[in-house]
Order: structure tokens, then C-alpha cells, then sequence
């Protein structure tokens, strides 16, 4: 379905030195900063797949979409979808995928929503009953019914999500990119949306692309996960995998009555990682859940301290992602260092 | 082509989504019409004739200008803040050529202010003011012919400027500048006959007197029989190369928006 081999993606920005001077320069000798959003990734996306696409802001998600799209040529590389190059084919392209960009509208802002999606209709060409069944289905599974009627610009950000939603798989497309669909809307709107998307690749096979900051979409919508960051691809696999390849760690944070007195327990030692806690009255303790069971660094905190109160750390995605994003930066650093040296 | 015309019925019914402004524009432009025929009637009070050009000629050829000036703009502006705002990647996505849907959006807008603008002032100037409608069949036809032609330049001119966001930081600029020059040179403010010598050479070397002036010295009878048909030559240029161009300009455009993302 989707094929992407060694994609390269570079900008050249100019590159200014500050002040009138700098400008004045850079009027006759123009120096350029190359800036490689995107270095070289390779995947393979399956009909049918709903992979979420993730990474820090600036790791080069949005340009890959771009490029998929066909929005952005790439430097080098090779990118089909669906048998066609997105950027020779655009317009061919265009009839076999559906968008939703969180930030930007593809309604016409003056005109009621039906109209908006009359319009795709013929765009799209899609045979009458076709759109017809769609848009019933649609009206239905994302409570429609009271919007279709009113202006885009009078819509709360919510409905227009939905209203957005429905207009990107309207044409039924095979692929569908979803870049950060839930931004900036309440936890019931997010639940219908996540909803639609899975019945929708369901129901039609669509293969689904998205890129969010909110695991729970991932967690509910994906059963894979690409993670991005830097232009590099850190991760690609299955959500499961993920969880136990990296959530083996568990975290226990614990209450005392007396910090100071702390000291680790001696059948603990060299299995079991302190955390620095700001908090005056926490510490917070680390191990690998495979090694040590939590019943057991429980019961023996318990034994030797006061606990007043204690939380055990879910294996949430987020904080793995976090976590990779982390090493990554010190693995850069160390790389810097050794550079340096 | 179907795709197109229903593009076009979008823009007719987003025109209509303030009724207010609608009649707004109705309003502003019978107003424009009636403060264009009263100076020129004080231009004559004290003479026949201008350049041997008498009032009713004037008259006529003020009106018709003004009427044909209303459809020789375009979209470039909206092209320009879809530039300008990044709107372009979304169009870009669509099943579409962007130069044909931009002009059909264009006709919406262009159908539209026929009937908002251009039948009310077609109206009051045919009851109430002194024009003369040309009467062989020829002159009409050449005269419909050579306005097509015209709205076609200005709005593949329109096009260009807006197209020229891309390089230029601010796009006010050019269009205030594109504005001027085409009322000027087009012959919309004043026949071009007036203009001095100098002045006229130079306008006939510019696109600009093939928006207005051509088809309007046709409709008036300041041009007829084989310069008529010179002027549809002119005409024709005109329309090809600008055409050209916009094609041109544009796959430099999109270039620029898929390599350096605008």
C-alpha cells in the first residue's frame, strides 16, 4: 500500500547574520543552511493498517505526510502509495487518499456543511448512492444530524473536527492521513473520533496513517507504531512489542513519613534504582518487572518504613516514548563528546 | 467540467451568505454609476464635443467601461492569502487542476456580480440615461466576442500578480500598484484617444488596453469594420501569451511550494 525506501527530505534555509549588517549581506552573498528534516527512513505501511505516527514537535512527521500526500517532492528516496509516486501523480493520487490536518480547514468557511460535502461529492465523483449511503452512516456514527445545516464558521471546534472527519473519508479513499485530528478537543469528542477512525478501518479496510501527541489515541486507534525523531526512525514495530520490549520497568512511588531516614533495604540493593524525587516527602523506585515482582518491593518497604501512601506507575506508552526520546538525546551528546575528544 | 461548474455554484452560494453585503455591492455600484454619468455631464456643459467625442459617445463609453471594468479583476487575491497561509497544500491535494478551479471560482464570483451588479447598473443606465446601443447584429457579436476576450486577460493578468506572492514579501503592494495601472492604462477612467501622444504609444504596447478599451471603442463605435477586427487580433495575443505565462509562473510556483514547502 504504502512503500517508503531511504526518503530524504532537505530544506535550504538562508542563513542570516544578525543585525543591519547581516541583512546587508545577505543581500549579495547569500549563505545557505541546509536543514534535513527528514534522513533517510524506510517502511511499509499494508492495506488495511492503522499505524500511528509519532515523534517530538519538529521530528519530521508532518514533512513524511507532505511527501505522502505529494505536497512535497523529497530530495531522494522512493515513495509510492497505491502502486502511484504521490508527487508525479497528484491529482491521480489525490482520489486514493483522504486528510484531516488539525490545523487547517478543507470546508468552505461561509456555506452550510452539506454544501461543503455536495461539493466533494462532484469533486470526487462519487456515484449519487454511494454518497448517499455515506453520508446516512456518517450522520449517524458522528451524530451529524443538527450540524449539516449550519455555516463552518459557526461551528465549536468539536463539530468541526467531526464535520472535517467525515469530509476525509467521504470518497471512501484506501488511504487516510490523520495529523493530530484530536488537538484542542475534550475527552468526548476525542472518544467519538477515535470510534469513527476504527470503524471506518473496519469497515472499509482504510488504512489509517496518524500522527497525535495523545498516546490514548494510539492506544486505542493503532496496532502499530512508528516513532520519529531527529529525521530517523527509532522505533517500528507492534504496540504490544513495544510495551514489552520497553515497559519492563516499573516505577512504585512511595510516601514516608520521614525522607531523610531513607535508605535503601538491603534485599533491594542492586535490583532496585532510586529516582531523584523533588518531592519532600517521596521517593520513587525503579526496577525491572521481569527480575523483581512489585509485591515483593512493596512488602519490604512496608516492613522497614512508615508508607503513608503509594502509586505504582502504569508501563504507559508515553512515558516509553519518553524515555526514547531521552536516550536519543544523550546518545547524541555522548556522540558529541566523543567528537570533541 | 461538471466538477468545475459545481465549484463555481459554491462560490455563487458563499456570495450570497452575507445579504447584507450583497446588496451592499448592488448599492455601491449604482451609486458609482450615477456620480460617473453627473461629472461627465458637467464636463459638457460648456462644450459639444472633446476631441471630437460628443457627450452621448462619451457617455456611452464611460458607462460600458465601467460596467466591463467590474469583471476584468480575477481571484489573485484569494490566490495570494492561500499562498500566503499554507491553504495551498490543501488544495493541492485534490482530484483538481488549482489554475481551473481558481477560474471557476472565479466565474461564481463573476456570475454572481452580473446579476448583483451589472443588470440593476445595465438597467438604470438603459431607462435613464442618454447611451446608445449599437444596432447592426456585427457590432453586438464583435462587441461579445472582444469582452470575453478582455475579462479573460485581466483575469489571467489577476491570476499573475497573485501568483507573484510567492516571491514578494508583501503582495498589498503589487496589487495596489496593479490596481492603478489597470484602471489607468485600460482605459477605463478616460477613452485612451484622450491620452497624449506619447502617452498612447506607450499604451498600446501594454495588455492593459485590451481589458476595457478595445471592446468598449467597439460597443461605442470609436473603432468599427476592419479595425475592429485588428483589435480582436490584438486581443487574441493578448489572451495566448498571457495564458502562457500563468502556466508557466504557476509550474515555477509549484515547484517552489513541493521543493522548498513554500
Amino acid at each position: 500500500m504504502i512503500t517508503v525506501e531511504n526518503l530524504k527530505k532537505e530544506y535550504k534555509l538562508v542563513k542570516r547574520d544578525p543585525g543591519l549588517k547581516g541583512a546587508m549581506k545577505s543581500l549579495f552573498n547569500r549563505k545557505y543552511e541546509t536543514k534535513h528534516a527528514v534522513k533517510g527512513i524506510d517502511f511499509t505501511i499494508e492495506q488495511g493498517e492503522t499505524v500511528g505516527y509519532i515523534g517530538s514537535n519538529g521530528a519530521g512527521k508532518s514533512t513524511t505526510i507532505k511527501m505522502l500526500t505529494g505536497i512535497l517532492t523529497p530530495t531522494s528516496g522512493k515513495v509510492t502509495v497505491n502502486g502511484l509516486v504521490p508527487y508525479e501523480n497528484r491529482q491521480k493520487n489525490a482520489v486514493n487518499i483522504g486528510a484531516v490536518f488539525g490545523q487547517r480547514t478543507q470546508l468552505f468557511w461561509d456555506i452550510p456543511v452539506r454544501e461543503s460535502y455536495n461539493l466533494l461529492k462532484h469533486i470526487y465523483e462519487i456515484p449519487e448512492q454511494e454518497y448517499q449511503e455515506t453520508i446516512e452512516m456518517f450522520t449517524e456514527v458522528l451524530n451529524l444530524e443538527s450540524l449539516l445545516g449550519i455555516p463552518v464558521r459557526q461551528l465549536s471546534l468539536g463539530q468541526k473536527m467531526r464535520c472535517e472527519l467525515a469530509a476525509a473519508f467521504l470518497h471512501r479513499p484506501k488511504v487516510v492521513y490523520l495529523d493530530e485530528p484530536t488537538i484542542g478537543l475534550d475527552i468526548a469528542v476525542k472518544v467519538k473520533i477515535r470510534k469513527f477512525i476504527k470503524e471506518m478501518n473496519q469497515r472499509w479496510g482504510t488504512t489509517v496513517l496518524l500522527t497525535t501527541h495523545d498516546m490514548q489515541d494510539i492506544e486505542e486507534i493503532c496496532d502499530r507504531i512508528i516513532i520519529i525523531d531527529g529525521g530517523t526512525i527509532l522505533y517500528d514495530g507492534g504496540l504490544d512489542e513495544i510495551k514489552k520490549q520497553f515497559g519492563q520497568k516499573r516505577v512504585i512511588h512511595f510516601e514516608l513519613a520521614d525522607k531523610e531516614k531513607f535508605e535503601l533495604p538491603s534485599a533491594l540493593n542492586g535490583q532496585v534504582e532510586v529516582l531523584p524525587n523533588e518531592e519532600e516527602t517521596k521517593i520513587s523506585l525503579s526496577f525491572d518487572h521481569e527480575a523483581v515482582k512489585s509485591s515483593f518491593v512493596i512488602s519490604e518497604m512496608m516492613s522497614m518504613y512508615e508508607i503513608g501512601d503509594l502509586n505504582i506507575a502504569d508501563p504507559k506508552i508515553e512515558t516509553i516514548v519518553e524515555d526514547l526520546y531521552n536516550k536519543q538525546e544523550q546518545g547524541e551528546e555522548h556522540e558529541k563528546v566523543l567528537a570533541n575528544s | 467540467m461538471r466538477k468545475y461548474w459545481q465549484i463555481a455554484k459554491g462560490r455563487m452560494q458563499e456570495n450570497t451568505a452575507y445579504s447584507a453585503w450583497y446588496w451592499a455591492g448592488t448599492a455601491s455600484a449604482v451609486m458609482r454609476l450615477l456620480i460617473i454619468y453627473f461629472f461627465w455631464q458637467a464636463v459638457y456643459a460648456n462644450q459639444t464635443t472633446i476631441q471630437n467625442i460628443n457627450l452621448e459617445t462619451m457617455l456611452t463609453y464611460i458607462v460600458i467601461a465601467m460596467l466591463l471594468q467590474g469583471f476584468v479583476g480575477g481571484v489573485g487575491n484569494e490566490l495570494a492569502e492561500n499562498i500566503k497561509d499554507g491553504q495551498v497544500a490543501i488544495e493541492l491535494m485534490r482530484p483538481y487542476d488549482m489554475i481551473f478551479k481558481m477560474f471557476a471560482v472565479d466565474i461564481g464570483g463573476k456570475i454572481m456580480y452580473l446579476i448583483q451588479g451589472t443588470i440593476p447598473m445595465l438597467l438604470i443606465a438603459y431607462f435613464f440615461m442618454d447611451i446608445s446601443f449599437p444596432k447592426s447584429p456585427e457590432t453586438i457579436l464583435l462587441f461579445g466576442v472582444s469582452a470575453l476576450a478582455g475579462i479573460w486577460i485581466g483575469t489571467f493578468f489577476d491570476f499573475l500578480v497573485g501568483v507573484l506572492a510567492f516571491w514578494t514579501v508583501n503582495v498589498w503592494g503589487v496589487r495596489v500598484l496593479k490596481e492603478s495601472l489597470i484602471t489607468f492604462f485600460s482605459g477605463a477612467l478616460v477613452p485612451i484617444t484622450l491620452f497624449p501622444d506619447w502617452l498612447r504609444t506607450i499604451t498600446e504596447f501594454l495588455p492593459f488596453q485590451a481589458m476595457v478599451y478595445l471592446p468598449v471603442s467597439i460597443f461605442s463605435g470609436l473603432i468599427s469594420g476592419t479595425e475592429a477586427y485588428m483589435a480582436l487580433g490584438v486581443q487574441l495575443f493578448w489572451l495566448v501569451s498571457l495564458y502562457v505565462l500563468v502556466r508557466f509562473i504557476w509550474s515555477q510556483a509549484i515547484k517552489q511550494i513541493t521543493i522548498f514547502g513554500g
